[in-house]
Parts: structure tokens; C-alpha cells; sequence
């Protein structure tokens, strides 16, 4: 019988639970959100701190000489200019340029790193490491991980921390200490806000949680489940396999695929880089034309949307959480892309859409309308191109 | 500046006959190579004080129009006897395959196959012609979709070419290409000898027995490398026409290497601009051809690290299961073996229970032999050894061969084992670490049915182009390759001359 995985933190997760909201999240049952709404553990992420389990992601560890230059083959990012201590976020592509998954990747030591990913990925990180003397060991079940999102994310870890995180630059790694149990500590998130992620051996994640829940509770710690985060990432501009992009290894057909370009993911695609990496006479086949598609913000006219509700004497209805649907994007009559993923951004009351655009028509400022049902109608609302992310805290990076 | 115009990676024959393609169009050529004598598998070597051997085929021959465009000074190989030694009896088919006394030799056996074995022979032939046409044009790059202009013409001569074989040949040909030998055989000839003595050529250097699909394919394969039954042999041995290229080449201002290993073609960008030698040296060029194998020039010359990962996903599974190996007597000349090619191939049963041991890697302990003399030296092919054995290791089974191949050979011809003064034995092993063969295949890949034609060496890549640009592959694993025929390096450097890869 198939059985899905729980996580080393359910005992503790699942008494919490309110609405036994329970999502699917790579094999394993985990809590969508704690309470029936989005709104408490929402709100934590963007004002207090927010205690997220991400245990399900897959992670390999990547050790030996030849460690660096598989990571450095395998993805478009120069991994030889990464220094120890640092992580990097980067999709990785197939040799036609488009993306097969996304994720980070630490540098731990000169020849250890750790790399994430949404999919399964040893098979292909084994099929590109021939030849190399590398060793690659799935460490998704042997290590437990939680996500700690929030302006005061860095207060409760130092409450908590034999080393103060106070160092510890944006899209940093270290070791640490946590209520005795040794950690390595991330700069790292999906929300977009200030955070941590927390790698810790399964076997102390009771001991973490609960020494994370009381170092937070006078600063305001939520345990959030991934509904609240699927927001905040909209928020962010941080996309998500299977929803805003699929997986060159899943797809259909060609169509289906994106480039990191496609993504608007440029900055992550290092062409200077030396030597050969999946991907690259693609890739810079399609740095020299232009992508053909982008994906950018996309931000609902309030005004416009009122006037569609005010037509049937409602006042503007807006979705409790992020939605997965795609969403058809119109310039005029013609419809000129498609949203992936929109939301209502509680923080800046605005509905915001990730969406994938033709050429021209992704450019900023562009004016465009969406679709939004409006009493089982189908009616467009006008919307503009805006630059991601849609929110960026000046706290997030400092 | 240590610089050529093009890079030949190996002094086999293919390599030999690419470089006198360039040279003669006017290209500085430089041909590296690892051992200290030219040659490859066409070589004839000294193995010990005055005795030279052909060492691991004991005869060949390049097309006919190689030899021409290259102005070759090659001796034509002697007309040679096929005789099998069966247990039904010994069948001696002479030279010219369909004289008086070889249709006797098989009516013996049988008088109906006597009365259609003429036929047989013109429709191997004209199978053989076919396939002569087919190894000269490189397949298509991107199957279904086909360059009309580059690739579409020479493909419909072909198709022409074969509509003129006759509506009948044709289907036989395109037929019998699939089957069994046992099963086109079956259809043939009623003599099991006669089968047995036409399953052992269909099988020669193929890690494939008599019962194994696409046999039909290999006995037109080696049938035109032989232009019959038999091997042609030279009476200099199998290196005449190593000398003939080398000589021609000289004359040709290029230059040859010996003791030269590639250890890596030097690549930049997705482009391979020279090579780098065992020794350090780098040696730049505009374009690397490689005679070596296509796993050994992908994986290891090239590079893992240079390729797509399905790709090399796909270059690490070409099949190379390599299971032939060489035993080479040095005889006091009183060996009472006569001239020609023998094969020692009891029966078709016989020969598929030798292919079943190397299926589970062992040593077939009843093999399949074929003989050849050469004044004093007698020359044993033996089939099969295959290159990964379950027990043991080739480091000591070597003296095993000698031993099975003489007990085989004892009841056939009784002096043999007396007049022996030396061996020395080639194992698979032997076959990889002397003479660069990857697991020992002779073929450079085996000529399976998921590996010939527009899948060799992999699909869509047999126009002799790898995925870094300037490495052009020119050996006997690509498209037209496998035995000694020279077809794959006239392909390769008429490809390149003609502006198609590269």
C-alpha cells in the first residue's frame, strides 16, 4: 500500500493542527496551514517569525574533488567561484537549455556541497557525473529541515544559538549549535523575508522545535504551514516546479518547457563561466536572440476589479490563498500569456499574478488585462507588468 | 607553431587511409600513434628473432576504389581455399567459390544444395555489392527528418541501387538482413555441414552465435570483407597493406608518429583544437580525427565532462562485448596444415553452445576456430573468449586458450602439436590494453542489430561527426565499419573534405 512519509517533526506538527489541513509535498503529508485561515501564520512570516517544516525537500550531499565540477557541469552557475560557506540558488537545465529543476546549492567545504532540489535528482546528477571522482548521497530522509521566516527570525535563533547569527550574511551557511543539537544554519527561505533554514539531524528535531517555539514565544513565533509560504513566495517572485514551470523531464511536449531565461532567471546563468555545462550553446543561443517568453509580475488594477464586482453589486471577492490556475493574459482581445500563480498580497493589498509573457508584451509597465471570473462569468480586469519581486523587505538582505 | 591542418588519432587502417585522403587534398597531416609500429589491426608484427605474425587478422583487404583514389602499391592477396571441418566431414570450397570442384565438395554432403548453391553464391553477392554501396554512404544526421539537398540524393541512389538488385533479391536481401543464419540457412540448404561451414564465417569477430538475430546481416559483412569465404591473404602478410598507405602517405608530405599515445583531445569551447600526448606535448590542429574506437574517443579522449549527459549516457552503452582472441604457433613448418582458411566448426549447435559460455563469460571450452598458416606460423582465431569472465582473470587464463585450441586442433591435424616450438597467446584483455580495442571488440562496436547502419555507433551520429565540433570520428565504429576495409576513413575524410563535418 502506498504510504506517505511523515516527518520527523509530526508528532509535534500534527498536534497543532486545526484544521488537519494536510498537503502532499514530495511523498510526504505536511500541514497546508495550522489554523482553518491563512491570515495568522501569513502574518507571521511578514511581521514576527514563522516556524515552516520543510523536511520533505530532496537534498544530496555532493563530496570529493570532482564535487564542485559536477555542480559547476550540471548547473548554468560558475560553482568554482562559490566560497565555502556560501549558497547559491540556481535551475539546472537539460542540454536544450530548458530547465529540469531548481533549488540551492551550499558550499559546505572546498569539496562538500549540498544541493536541493523539488524532484527526484540522483539519476541525473549520477548520469552527468561519469568520469568524475565525486560520491553522491541522497540525503532527503537523513536530514531534517525547517524554514524560520520573519523580521525577528534572527532575534529567536540567538535566542536559542550557542553562535549568534548576527553574522551571517545573506545566502550564507554555517554550523551552529541549537539547544545542544548541532545544526547548520542557512541564510535561506521561500518567502522573500528575513530567514533561516535549519539542517539538523532527524533525530533532534523534536528537541529543535521545541527549543525554537520557546525562544520565539516573545517574539511572536507561528507554526505555518506551506499555504502561507505559497503566498509569501508569490510575493517574492520565486517560482515553484510544477506550478510555475514544468520539468523538461516531465513535459509533453516542447512547449511545456522554459529556459531560465523564460523565468527571468538571467542572473543565475553564467555564461562567462569557464567550460562546458548542460545547456550552454542553448543557452547562449538564446542570450543572443531574447527569450521568446518571460516570466514577470503581473498586478491586478484594484479600481478595475471593483468595477467588474460592482457591476453584480458585490464588492471585490479575492481568493484566501495563492491560486494554481492558470489564468489567461490578454493584450486587447488577444490573449498574450498566461498566470501561473496568483494571489492576494495581504502585506500590499494589491492582487499580484506570476505571469508568463510573449515578446513584446513582458516588458515593464505594459498594460495588459486578466481574466477574472466574476460570478461564474468569465470577465477581464486591466493589469500591468510590474518588476519581481513584488515585495522586498529592506530587512531581507541586511 | 606545432600546428597541423588535421590530426589522425591512430595508425590503424582507417586512420592510415583518412590521413592519404587529406594529404592528397593538400592538408598537412599528422597520424599519432600509441605503439611503436603502424598498423593497428592490420598490422604484422615481429614476436620474437624471424617471426613476424599477422596478429589479429590474417588477411584483408581495402576496397578497391581506395586503393585506386590513393594510387596504392598493395600485392594482390592469393586466391585462397575455405575449407570447414565438420562432423559430417570435411567441406573444401575453392577461391573462386563455384568451381567444378567445390559444387563436388558439397555434393558430397548434398545433391540439391550442390544444384543451388551457384545461386546462393550470386545472391551473397549481390548482397555483398549492396552492402558495398550502403558502407559508402554516410546515413542521415537526423532521422525521420532528412537533408534533402546534402543527405536525400545519395539515399535515393541507394534506394535505386537496391531496386536494381530485382524485385526477388531485394527482399531477400532486406529480409535475410534480420534472421538467423540457422533460419536463412534452413531456407538454403538441407547439409548441415554446409550450413555449419557458412554459420562460421556469419559469426567471425561477431560476438553473436548462429542462432542469434541479424547473423544473416554479418555473413554479408564479412562476406564482402573477404569477397567470399575465405580471408584474403597476403604473402607479406596483412601489414602490406599497412606499408602500401604509409608509404603513400610519406609520398603524400604527411607525417606519422609511432609511440605517440593521445591521452586527450584538447578542447575548447565545445571545440576540439589538438590533442594532448601522454608525454605532455600539445599538438593544435583545425581538426582531430580519431581512429580509436567511439567509447575510448568519447569517454576517454574526449571526455565525459564534455558531453551531454544523455549522450554520454548513450556512448558508455555502445556494445563492445569483444569475445575473440588470437593463439599464434610457432611451428617448426611441419605442421601439415595446408594452405587457405579453415574453419573448425563441428557443427551450428557447436558453434551457438560456444556463444551460450561467453553469454555467462566463459570460455568456450568446444570453440569455434578458424586456421590460417602463414610458412611456418599457424594462426588460430578463437571464439569464444569473451573480455569479462565470471571466474579468473585473463592475466592467467591465457594459457588455457593455448591448451583448448590445441586439443581442438589435434584430432583435425595430428602433426600440429608436435611441430610447435613457441606460441603467444592475445587475449580480449591483450586485444584492449596492446592494441586499444575496448573490451577487446574488434569492430569497435558490435554489429548488432541495434548498432548498424544509421545507429552506429549511436543513433543519428553515423555521418562520423561527435557533439564537439572538429573531432571527427574515422574508425571502424562508425557506419560502414567493422573488418578491414578502409570504408569508414574514406567516409570520414571525404565527409571532411567535402565540407560536411567538422
Amino acid at each position: 500500500m502506498l504510504q506517505l512519509k511523515r516527518t520527523p517533526f509530526h508528532e509535534r506538527t500534527s498536534a497543532l493542527s486545526q484544521a488537519q489541513n494536510w498537503r502532499r509535498w514530495a511523498g510526504h503529508i505536511v500541514l497546508g496551514s495550522y489554523d482553518l485561515g491563512l491570515d495568522r501564520e501569513y502574518w507571521g512570516i511578514r511581521n514576527a517569525a514563522a516556524l515552516i517544516d520543510i523536511s520533505p525537500l530532496l537534498k544530496y550531499r555532493i563530496t570529493g574533488p570532482d564535487a564542485a565540477a559536477l555542480l559547476h557541469r550540471v548547473t548554468p552557475r560558475d560553482i568554482h567561484r562559490m566560497s565555502v560557506g556560501q549558497v547559491g540558488y540556481t535551475g539546472w537545465c537539460d542540454e536544450e537549455g530548458k530547465l529540469v529543476d531548481d533549488g540551492t546549492i551550499a558550499r559546505i567545504g572546498q569539496e562538500d556541497f549540498r544541493m536541493t532540489s523539488a524532484e527526484p535528482s540522483l539519476r541525473w546528477l549520477e548520469m552527468n557525473a561519469g568520469g568524475m571522482d565525486v560520491r553522491i548521497v541522497e540525503e532527503s530522509d537523513a536530514l531534517a529541515a525547517l524554514s524560520l521566516q520573519g523580521p525577528n527570525s534572527r532575534r529567536v535563533l540567538n535566542a536559542c544559538c550557542e553562535t549568534s547569527l548576527d553574522g551571517l550574511k545573506y545566502f550564507r551557511v554555517a554550523d551552529n549549535t541549537l539547544a545542544g543539537c548541532k545544526v547548520q544554519i542557512s541564510r535561506t527561505g521561500y518567502t522573500g523575508d528575513l530567514g533561516y533554514e535549519i539542517w539538523l539531524q532527524p533525530e533532534d528535531a523534536l528537541t529543535v522545535w521545541d527549543a525554537l517555539l520557546a525562544a520565539g514565544h516573545n517574539y511572536g513565533i507561528v507554526p505555518c504551514g506551506i499555504l502561507a509560504m505559497d503566498m509569501a513566495r508569490v510575493e517574492a517572485g520565486l517560482v515553484m516546479l510544477d506550478v510555475d514551470y514544468t520539468s523538461s523531464h516531465a513535459a509533453w511536449i516542447d512547449s511545456q518547457k522554459s529556459s531560465p531565461y523564460e523565468l527571468g532567471l538571467d542572473w543565475s546563468v553564467h555564461l562567462d563561466k569557464e567550460g562546458y555545462f548542460v545547456g550552454r550553446e542553448a543557452l547562449e543561443r538564446e542570450h543572443r536572440d531574447g527569450p521568446a517568453w518571460k516570466m514577470v509580475g503581473v498586478e491586478v488594477d484594484w479600481e478595475g476589479m471593483e468595477k467588474l464586482y460592482a457591476a453584480v453589486g458585490l464588492p471585490p471577492q479575492i481568493p484566501a490563498m495563492a491560486v494554481r490556475g492558470s489564468l489567461p493574459i490578454y493584450n486587447g482581445t488577444t490573449q498574450v500569456g498566461y498566470a501561473s500563480t496568483s494571489t492576494w498580497s495581504p502585506v500590499l493589498k494589491k492582487y499580484i499574478a506570476l505571469a508568463h509573457l510573449q515578446r513584446p508584451y513582458y516588458q515593464t509597465g505594459t498594460a495588459l488585462s486578466i481574466e477574472v471570473t466574476v460570478e461564474h462569468h468569465r470577465r477581464t480586469a486591466p493589469a500591468r507588468v510590474v518588476k519581481l519581486p513584488f515585495y522586498e523587505p529592506e530587512w531581507k538582505k541586511k | 607553431m606545432n600546428s597541423y591542418d588535421a590530426i589522425v588519432i591512430g595508425a590503424g587502417h582507417n586512420g592510415l587511409v583518412t590521413a592519404n585522403y587529406l594529404a592528397r587534398a593538400g592538408k598537412r597531416v599528422l597520424v599519432l600513434e600509441r605503439r611503436a609500429i603502424p598498423g593497428g589491426q592490420a598490422v604484422t608484427e615481429s614476436f620474437g628473432e624471424d617471426w613476424t605474425v599477422d596478429s589479429l587478422h590474417a588477411g584483408g583487404m581495402l576496397r578497391p576504389d581506395i586503393v585506386r583514389d590513393l594510387g596504392l602499391n598493395i600485392p594482390a592477396p592469393a586466391p585462397q581455399a575455405f575449407t570447414a571441418h565438420t562432423d559430417q566431414g570435411v567441406l573444401r570450397i575453392g577461391p573462386t567459390l563455384t568451381d567444378a570442384a567445390s559444387i563436388e565438395s558439397i555434393r558430397a554432403f548434398s545433391a540439391a544444395d550442390a544444384t543451388r548453391w551457384p545461386e546462393f553464391v550470386a545472391f551473397m553477392n549481390s548482397c555483398a555489392q549492396m552492402l558495398d554501396a550502403v558502407y559508402a554512404v554516410p546515413m542521415p544526421r537526423e532521422l525521420p527528418h532528412v537533408d534533402l539537398r546534402r543527405e536525400g540524393l545519395p539515399m535515393a541512389k541507394l534506394a535505386l541501387r537496391l531496386r536494381r538488385m530485382g524485385k526477388r533479391d531485394m527482399f531477400r536481401f532486406i529480409r535475410a538482413l534480420p534472421m538467423t543464419s540457422l533460419e536463412l540457412f534452413e531456407e538454403w540448404f538441407e547439409s548441415v555441414a554446409l550450413r555449419a561451414a557458412l554459420a562460421s564465417v556469419a559469426i567471425h569477430g561477431h560476438t553473436l552465435g548462429p542462432m542469434s538475430a541479424g547473423t544473416g546481416y554479418t555473413l554479408m559483412h564479412n562476406w564482402l570483407n573477404r569477397g567470399g569465404l575465405a580471408a584474403p591473404q597476403h604473402a607479406a602478410g596483412t601489414g602490406s597493406i599497412v606499408r602500401a598507405l604509409t608509404e603513400a602517405l610519406l609520398a603524400a608530405r604527411g607525417e606519422i608518429r609511432t609511440g605517440s599515445a593521445v591521452q586527450k583531445v584538447l578542447i575548447e569551447r565545445s571545440r576540439a583544437v589538438g590533442v594532448r600526448l601522454a608525454s605532455g606535448e600539445e599538438i593544435r590542429a583545425a581538426v582531430v580525427f580519431s581512429g580509436a574506437d567511439p567509447r575510448h574517443t568519447l569517454l576517454a579522449l574526449a571526455g565525459e565532462r564534455e558531453l551531454a549527459p544523455e549522450f554520454s549516457w548513450h556512448a558508455r552503452n555502445i556494445k563492445m562485448r569483444g569475445a575473440v582472441a588470437k593463439v599464434h604457433f610457432r611451428t617448426d613448418g611441419r605442421h601439415g596444415i595446408a594452405a587457405g582458411t579453415h574453419a573448425v566448426a563441428a557443427s551450428l549447435k557447436h558453434m551457438e553452445r560456444a556463444y551460450d559460455a561467453s553469454k555467462y563469460h566463459e570460455i568456450a571450452t568446444a570453440p569455434y576456430l578458424e586456421v590460417s598458416t602463414r610458412g611456418e606460423t599457424v594462426s588460430v582465431h578463437f571464439q569464444y573468449a569473451p573480455y569479462k569472465l565470471k571466474s579468473g582473470d585473463w592475466a592467467s587464463e591465457g594459457k588455457r586458450l593455448e591448451e583448448i585450441a590445441l586439443a581442438t586442433l589435434a584430432p583435425l591435424f595430428p602433426a600440429l602439436a608436435a611441430s610447435v616450438r613457441g606460441s603467444r597467446v592475445l587475449t580480449p584483455m591483450d586485444l584492449e590494453r596492446e592494441y586499444g580495442l575496448t573490451e577487446g571488440d574488434v569492430n569497435h562496436g558490435q554489429l548488432a542489430m541495434d548498432q548498424f547502419f544509421f545507429m552506429r555507433p549511436l543513433p543519428n551520429w553515423s555521418d562520423h561527426r561527435t557533439p564537439i565540433a572538429g573531432l571527427v570520428l574515422c574508425g571502424s565504429g562508425v557506419h560502414g565499419g567493422g573488418g578491414i576495409s578502409g570504408a569508414t576513413g574514406r567516409n570520414a575524410a571525404k565527409q571532411y573534405l567535402g565540407g560536411r563535418v567538422g
